[in-house]
C-alpha cells in the first residue's frame, strides 16, 4: 500500500494536462475518464455486466451489477503540441477517477466517484538571453467532483433501472507566471535597477458551485437481451471561481491582492447510449452526450495581453465501440478470460472551434482468482483548433485502471 | 500474485517516468510563441519615467533619544552639539566597611572607566588622531539613598533598567562637585581613573548600612566624545570605595549604566540630523505630481479607482529620488562618508507603518564615484531609493495619501567604492570592512537636500496590455 501511495504522489507531481483552455476550465475528462471506458472510445454507458462498476454519465446502470467494484485510473499523455510548423512535446500523469460502487441486491446500488472532470495542469519555463525570453509559467487547476450515487431496479419491470447522483464540486486552481525583465526600453546606465527583479503574476483561488451544495444527474436504463440502452439527463450549474490576484516581487513582497469571482454558467448535459450484442460476449456500442453552452466563459486572465473570455460552443462527444467481454471461468485460458475492446470518438470541445478525434483499443486482464483485473487502454488522437491562441495537438495516451472485484454482502444463489 | 501487481505498477510508473525523462523535451522557442499567442509576454516590459521638480509639503526633523543604555560603549564628552554624560546606579550594603570609612580621614572614593580600545585602535580609525590628551573639567552629581538591610538592596535591583532610563530624563541632584581629570588615551592608554570629590566620599561616611549611590560625570566643555565600554562587557566600569589604607577597599560594580544626551545644538532654517543617536527626518511628499506624470505616461487615469481601488496595473521594480546635496553645515566626527538610511511610510492592513527601505546597488556607479546614497564625499547629490514606498503608494493611490519616508544617518563608509555594501571576508581569508561599525555622531544639516526640487525615478513593470 505504501508503494502505491508513492505512485499516486508521483502522478500529483507530474501532473500537467492539455494546453487548449487552460485559462478557462482545462481539459474536461469524459465519463469519469475511466480506463475501462476509453478502451472502448468512451462508448458503453449501456452496457451491462456483472462487474461494469459506476458510470458518472449512467448512474442507472450499476443496478445491473452484482459485485462489488472498485476502480482507480491512472492516464499518462504524451502530446505534441503545434501551430504555425512549430512545435514542442508535453505530458501529462494524473488520475482522473476512482470509482466505487455496492450493488445490495433488490435494495439496489450505492457507489461513491472522485472525478477530476476538469483540470488545467501545465508548467513549462522558456529562458533564452538571446530574445530576453525568461518566463515560468504554472496552471494547477482541478475542479473534483465527489459524486454518490444510487441505483434500483424497478420492482416488477426488472429490466429497467434507475440512478441518481449528486455532484459534489470542489478543487483549488493556481496560476503562476514568473517573468523576467525585459531590458530592451531601459537605457543602459539604467540597467541595474532590473537586476534580480523577476515578477509574479500569481492568482488563487477554489471551485464551488453557487448556491447549491451540488449538480444532479439522472438516469433510466433498460437492459434487453441484445440491446440496452439508457439516457440521462444532468441539471446545469453555475460554477464559481473566487480568485485572488497578486502582483508579486516574492511571496512576502506584494502588491495588494485584488479578488475577481468567475462564474461559469455550465449547461445540462443529456446522455444517450446503446448497447447491442451481436453474439455471445461481443457487444458493438454507441454512446452521445451534448450540453448547449448558452455562454462564454470568463477566463482567469486579468493581466497583459490575455483574453478575458474563452468562447464556448455546443459540445458533444459522440462514440462508438466494440467489446469482446472475457470468460468468467477462471479455468479458461488467459487470452479467453481477457475482455478486449476497441472504439472512436468524435468530441466537440467546449471551445469554440476545437475538436478531437480519436481512437483507442484496450484491455481487460484479470490477475489471479481473487478478482482483480486491470484495464488498459491506448488512444491516440488529434485536437483541432481554429480558436484563437489554442494550438492543435496530437495525443498519445495510455490508460490504466486498477479494478478489484468482491462480492461482498452477496449471499450465493 | 498482488505482489506481481505491484510489480507491474512499478515498472508502468517507470516507463512512464522514462518517456517523460528522455524523449520529450520542450522547445524554448515554440513556447515563447505558444505564450505570445495566449497574450502572455515571455518577459515583462521595464519602463522608466522620471519626475523633475518635486517638493516636499512637509519636512521635519526629530531628535532621537536622549537617554541609551550604556550596556555595550556609552559615550562621555561633547560632540557637535549634543552632551553625552555618564550616569551608574551603584548599590551596596556593608555596615563594617562604612563603618570603618566614616571614621577615617584618608577616606576616597574613585570611579574607573575602560577606554573602548578596538575603536582607537581599530586600523580604521584616523591614523593621525591618537594621541588624544585633555584636561576634562568635569562637574559630578549624585543622588544619594540610604537603606538598612538587603531588603533595600534587593529593591534597587528589582527596578527595571527602562523605568530607571526614563526617570533619568529627569534628573535632579542632591549634590554635585566640580573637578578636573587629566585625560589622555594613545594606543597603550586603557583606564580611566576619576577621582570623585571630597564631598562625595563625606557624604558616603553617613551612609550607615546599606546605600544606593546614582552618579552623574558630564564633561560639558569637552572637545570631543570619548568611547568606553559599558557593563555588558567584559571590561565592566568600576567603583572602588577606599577606608583607611590603599588596601583596605570595597569594589562595587554598577548594578547599570546610562547614557544621557542633552542637546545644546541650535542652527535656524536647518533640518538637523545627528548621527549615533536615532534622530530622523521625516519628509513628505505630494502625490499628485507622481500620479500626474504617471497619467501622461500611461494615458490613463490616476488614481485608479474602479473596483476596489488598488492599482495592479503595473509595480514599481525601484524608485530612486536624487536630491542636491550640501555638506557644508555638517560636523564629521570621524571624517569618513555616512551612509542614509531610508524608510518609508506604507499602508498595513489600514495602519501606517514604516518599512525599511532595501538598497539595490549600481555597481558600475559604485566602483566609479562610490555609493550615492552618502553623506561627507565628494559629489553634490544624495540619491536615495524609496521601492516599497513608491510601490505602495501607486498600488493604493485611492487612498490620496501623499508619498512619506524617513530619513536618519546610518553608519560611517571605510570603502566608500566597493560594490558588495556589507563586510565580507576575501578569498585570502582576510576580513574587508565596507562599514565602520562605531557611529559617527556627526550633525548633517538635510536644509538643502529636503528644500530644493528633488527628482524622482520610476523603474516600472506593466501587467497591461497592448503596448508590444
Amino acid at each position: 500500500m505504501k508503494r502505491f501511495l508513492g505512485f499516486v504522489v508521483l502522478v500529483a507531481v507530474m501532473a500537467q494536462a492539455s494546453m487548449i483552455g487552460l485559462d478557462a476550465l482545462g481539459e474536461e475528462q469524459v465519463v469519469g475518464g475511466s480506463a475501462a471506458a476509453a478502451g472502448r472510445g468512451f462508448a458503453g454507458g449501456a452496457k451491462t455486466g456483472e462487474a461494469e462498476g459506476l458510470s458518472v454519465v449512467n448512474p442507472a446502470r450499476m443496478a445491473f451489477d452484482t459485485k462489488v467494484v472498485f476502480n482507480l485510473n491512472f492516464l499518462m499523455d504524451l502530446y505534441n503540441i503545434q501551430r504555425h510548423g512549430e512545435d514542442f512535446f508535453t505530458k501529462t500523469i494524473s488520475m482522473p477517477s476512482f470509482n466505487l460502487s455496492f450493488p445490495m441486491g433488490d435494495f439496489g446500488a450505492i457507489g461513491v466517484s472522485l472525478w477530476q472532470h476538469y483540470s488545467s495542469l501545465v508548467r513549462e519555463e522558456v529562458s533564452d538571453s538571446a530574445s530576453a525570453a525568461d518566463a515560468k509559467i504554472e496552471y494547477n487547476g482541478s475542479v473534483y467532483e465527489i459524486v454518490p450515487t444510487y441505483a434500483v431496479r424497478l420492482p416488477y419491470l426488472r429490466n429497467i433501472s434507475l440512478g441518481a447522483s449528486m455532484h459534489i464540486v470542489m478543487g483549488s486552481m493556481h496560476r503562476s507566471l514568473t517573468l523576467g525583465p525585459n531590458k530592451d526600453a531601459v537605457a543602459e546606465d539604467d540597467v541595474w535597477a532590473t537586476n534580480n527583479a523577476d515578477i509574479t503574476d500569481y492568482v488563487e483561488g477554489s471551485w464551488e458551485i453557487e448556491h447549491h451544495p451540488g449538480y444532479y444527474t439522472g438516469s433510466v436504463q433498460y437492459r434487453g437481451r441484445q440491446s440496452s440502452f439508457y439516457f440521462s439527463y444532468t441539471t446545469g450549474y453555475t460554477l464559481l471561481n473566487k480568485l485572488e490576484y497578486n502582483f508579486r516581487f516574492s511571496e512576502i513582497d506584494t502588491l495588494i491582492p485584488s479578488k475577481i469571482d468567475r462564474h461559469i454558467e455550465i449547461p445540462a448535459m443529456l446522455a444517450t447510449g446503446v448497447n447491442y450484442r451481436l453474439a455471445k460476449r461481443h457487444n458493438v456500442m454507441m454512446d452521445l452526450q451534448w450540453r448547449v453552452w448558452d455562454e462564454d466563459i470568463e477566463n482567469v486572465a486579468h493581466s497583459y495581453d490575455m483574453r478575458s473570455i474563452t468562447k464556448t460552443q455546443n459540445d458533444f462527444v459522440a462514440s462508438v465501440g466494440y467489446q469482446r467481454d472475457g470468460s468468467g471461468l477462471y479455468y479458461d485460458p488467459l487470452w479467453d478470460r481477457v475482455a478486449y475492446r476497441a472504439g472512436a470518438w468524435y468530441k466537440n470541445w467546449y471551445i469554440e472551434d476545437v475538436y478531437e478525434v480519436g481512437g483507442s483499443i484496450g484491455a481487460n486482464f484479470p490477475l489471479g482468482r481473487k478478482g482483480i483485473a486491470l484495464d488498459l487502454a491506448l488512444q491516440g488522437g488529434k485536437r483541432f483548433s481554429e480558436s484563437e491562441g489554442n494550438w492543435d495537438e496530437v495525443f498519445l495516451g495510455i490508460r490504466l485502471g486498477l479494478m478489484g472485484i468482491g462480492s461482498w454482502g452477496q449471499s450465493r444463489r | 500474485m498482488k505482489k506481481k501487481n505491484i510489480a507491474f505498477l512499478i515498472l508502468c510508473g517507470l516507463f512512464a517516468a522514462l518517456l517523460s525523462a528522455c524523449l520529450f523535451e520542450s522547445d524554448d522557442s515554440a513556447l515563447s510563441s505558444w505564450l505570445g499567442d495566449q497574450g502572455l509576454p515571455d518577459s515583462y516590459k521595464v519602463q522608466t519615467l522620471s519626475i523633475n521638480e518635486m517638493l516636499p509639503v512637509s519636512a521635519q526633523a526629530y531628535a532621537g533619544y536622549t537617554v541609551f543604555s550604556g550596556v555595550e560603549r556609552p559615550l562621555l564628552g561633547v560632540q557637535a552639539g549634543l552632551t553625552h554624560d555618564l550616569v551608574f546606579d551603584i548599590a551596596f550594603k556593608d555596615s563594617a566597611f562604612l563603618a570603618e570609612m566614616a571614621g577615617s580621614d584618608s577616606a576616597a572614593a574613585f570611579i574607573a572607566l575602560y577606554v573602548l580600545k578596538p575603536f582607537y585602535t581599530s586600523t580604521t580609525f584616523p591614523a593621525d588622531s591618537l594621541p588624544y590628551e585633555e584636561t576634562l573639567d568635569l562637574k559630578i552629581e549624585w543622588k544619594l539613598d540610604k537603606g538598612k538591610d538587603k531588603k533595600f538592596i534587593d529593591s534597587i535591583a528589582e527596578i527595571p533598567d527602562s523605568t530607571w532610563r526614563s526617570e533619568l530624563k529627569d534628573w535632579t541632584a542632591d549634590n554635585s562637585a566640580d573637578t578636573t581629570y587629566d585625560l589622555s588615551i594613545g594606543t597603550k592608554d586603557s583606564l580611566v581613573k576619576i577621582d570623585l570629590p571630597s564631598a562625595l566620599v563625606e557624604d558616603l561616611k553617613q551612609a550607615g548600612v546599606a546605600c544606593r549611590l546614582q552618579l552623574r560625570v558630564s564633561a560639558p566643555q569637552a572637545k570631543r566624545v570619548y568611547r568606553f565600554y559599558g557593563t555588558a562587557t567584559g571590561y565592566v566600569p568600576v567603583f572602588r570605595m577606599k577606608s583607611v589604607s590603599d588596601t583596605d577597599y570595597k569594589s562595587v560594580p554598577p548594578f547599570r549604566m546610562s547614557e544621557v544626551i542633552t542637546y545644546n545644538d541650535t542652527c535656524d532654517g536647518c533640518l538637523l540630523l545627528h548621527g549615533g543617536v536615532l534622530d530622523s527626518l521625516v519628509v513628505e511628499y505630494p502625490s499628485d505630481k507622481i500620479l500626474e506624470a504617471l497619467s501622461d505616461f500611461y494615458g490613463d487615469a490616476f488614481p485608479f479607482d474602479e473596483g476596489d481601488g488598488y492599482d495592479v496595473r503595473q509595480a514599481v521594480v525601484l524608485a530612486q529620488f536624487t536630491f542636491p546635496r550640501d555638506d557644508s553645515e555638517g560636523i564629521s566626527e570621524l571624517g569618513l562618508p555616512i551612509q542614509v538610511v531610508v524608510g518609508s511610510f506604507i499602508d498595513s492592513l489600514g495602519t501606517e507603518i514604516r518599512r525599511m527601505e532595501e538598497y539595490k546597488l549600481n555597481r558600475k556607479l559604485v566602483v566609479e564615484s562610490g555609493h550615492p546614497n552618502m553623506v561627507f564625499f565628494d559629489g553634490d547629490s544624495l540619491s536615495l531609493q524609496v521601492t516599497y514606498g513608491m510601490r505602495d503608494l501607486i498600488n493604493q493611490a485611492n487612498s490620496g495619501r501623499n508619498f512619506k519616508m524617513m530619513v536618519r544617518l546610518g553608519y560611517p563608509v571605510l570603502q566608500a567604492k566597493d560594490s558588495t555594501y556589507q563586510n565580507y571576508v576575501t578569498e585570502d581569508g582576510d576580513s574587508s570592512y565596507v562599514f565602520f561599525s562605531h557611529f559617527d555622531y556627526a550633525r548633517y544639516d538635510f536644509g538643502t537636500t529636503f528644500s530644493k526640487p528633488a527628482t524622482l525615478k520610476l523603474w516600472l513593470a506593466t501587467k497591461r496590455g497592448g503596448e508590444e
